[in-house]
């Protein structure tokens, strides 16, 4: 399905760059409130400053007792300035990890959106067949890992389309019974090649897999409508 | 000698305060950890306060202090006052 593929790889594009600018986003908010947590909250010196102009504009302040009160004050100021340091760190770390939390809640919520654009995707295309495995020992074809029991004739027939759909080629009914009969195909009847597929859409539930897996193109032939990477013949 | 040069320097330091002395109170301080004073010092020059700070900040600022402020200047009527609040640094720079 190119359609389904490509507007996913679009999808997966545009995700990445929300996400690219979410992270952007984030970190810059981060950078911003650190920068203001680092040149905003006082350091040990203002409390010194304070109390110094506290002395100066006091003319009475002068007393031996008042002199070292006035110390002892600018000291715990100062040790407080330490805590404060301390806190500053605490919250940069607290900060680092809150901008982890967010840049993987981002990518989380962009990848579940995502995850739903792809669900409506397969929803809409149906049934979606991610593996097709031919066994011609046991007669079998694996469709998503369900097995169905072919007829030696139904299994010819679909690994002939296989093959084709392998090489990227599309056959006609003469072309199909031509290889599987080892007769040229300039012999070979178009009817006969017909009935082999009509045959291996009845084994297989005819309808819904003509829509899903053996699609006839008008004037061109049988081909298998999967991703050719499924295929795999044992 | 010694007796002839013991009134000698009484006269001199007599000859001093008689040529009006000039005092003045000053607050200094000290970085890292901040430590403040409050001080008496003896001015040589002009009785005026600017005067008094631009003497004082140099000779403070020989042990590391920083001269603040010069709160007033006096004469030696404001010494006794001064004394207790000055401690240690009463006349010392």
């Amino acid at each position: 399905m190119p359609a389904n593929s490509i507007s996913a790889i679009e999808a997966r594009r545009t995700g990445t760059r929300f996400v690219l600018l979410c992270i952007g986003g984030i970190i810059a908010i981060l950078l911003i409130a650190t920068a203001f947590l680092l040149f905003t909250l006082p350091d040990a010196n203002a409390f010194n400053a304070r109390v110094e102009q506290v002395f100066i504009e006091n003319s009475d302040l002068t007393g031996q007792a008042e002199l070292r009160l006035l110390e002892i004050l600018a000291q715990s100021g100062t040790a407080f300035a330490d805590t404060l340091a301390g806190y500053r760190m605490v919250i940069t770390v607290l900060l680092v990890f809150a901008t982890a939390m967010l840049v993987a809640a981002v990518a989380a919520l962009v990848m579940l959106v995502l995850l739903n654009r792809r669900m409506a995707q397969i929803e809409h295309s149906g049934i979606q067949v991610n593996s097709l495995i031919l066994s011609r020992e046991e007669k079998t074809v694996y469709l998503n890992n369900m097995a169905f029991k072919l007829t030696e004739a139904a299994i010819e027939t679909l690994s002939v389309l296989a093959e084709a759909r392998m090489d990227d080629e599309m056959l006609n009914g003469a072309e199909i019974e031509g290889m599987i009969s080892g007769r040229s195909s300039a012999d070979c009847d178009e009817a006969s090649g017909a009935t082999r597929i009509k045959r291996l859409r009845d084994a297989l539930g005819n309808q819904l897999m003509t829509e899903l897996l053996v699609k006839n193109i008008a004037r061109k032939g049988y081909v298998l409508a999967i991703d050719k990477s499924v295929i795999k013949i044992v | 000698m010694k007796h002839v040069i013991a009134p000698l320097t009484l006269i001199l330091l007599m000859a001093g305060t008689a040529n009006a002395a000039c005092y003045a109170d000053y607050k200094a301080k000290r970085d890292a950890p901040l430590r403040l004073h409050y001080g008496v010092a003896e001015i040589e020059g002009d009785c005026t306060v600017a005067n008094a700070e631009s003497e004082l900040a140099d000779r403070v600022a020989s042990d590391e202090w920083e001269l603040l402020a010069v709160v007033s200047v006096f004469d030696e009527d404001g010494l006794e006052e001064r004394r207790g609040n000055a401690g240690e640094f009463y006349l010392r720079y």
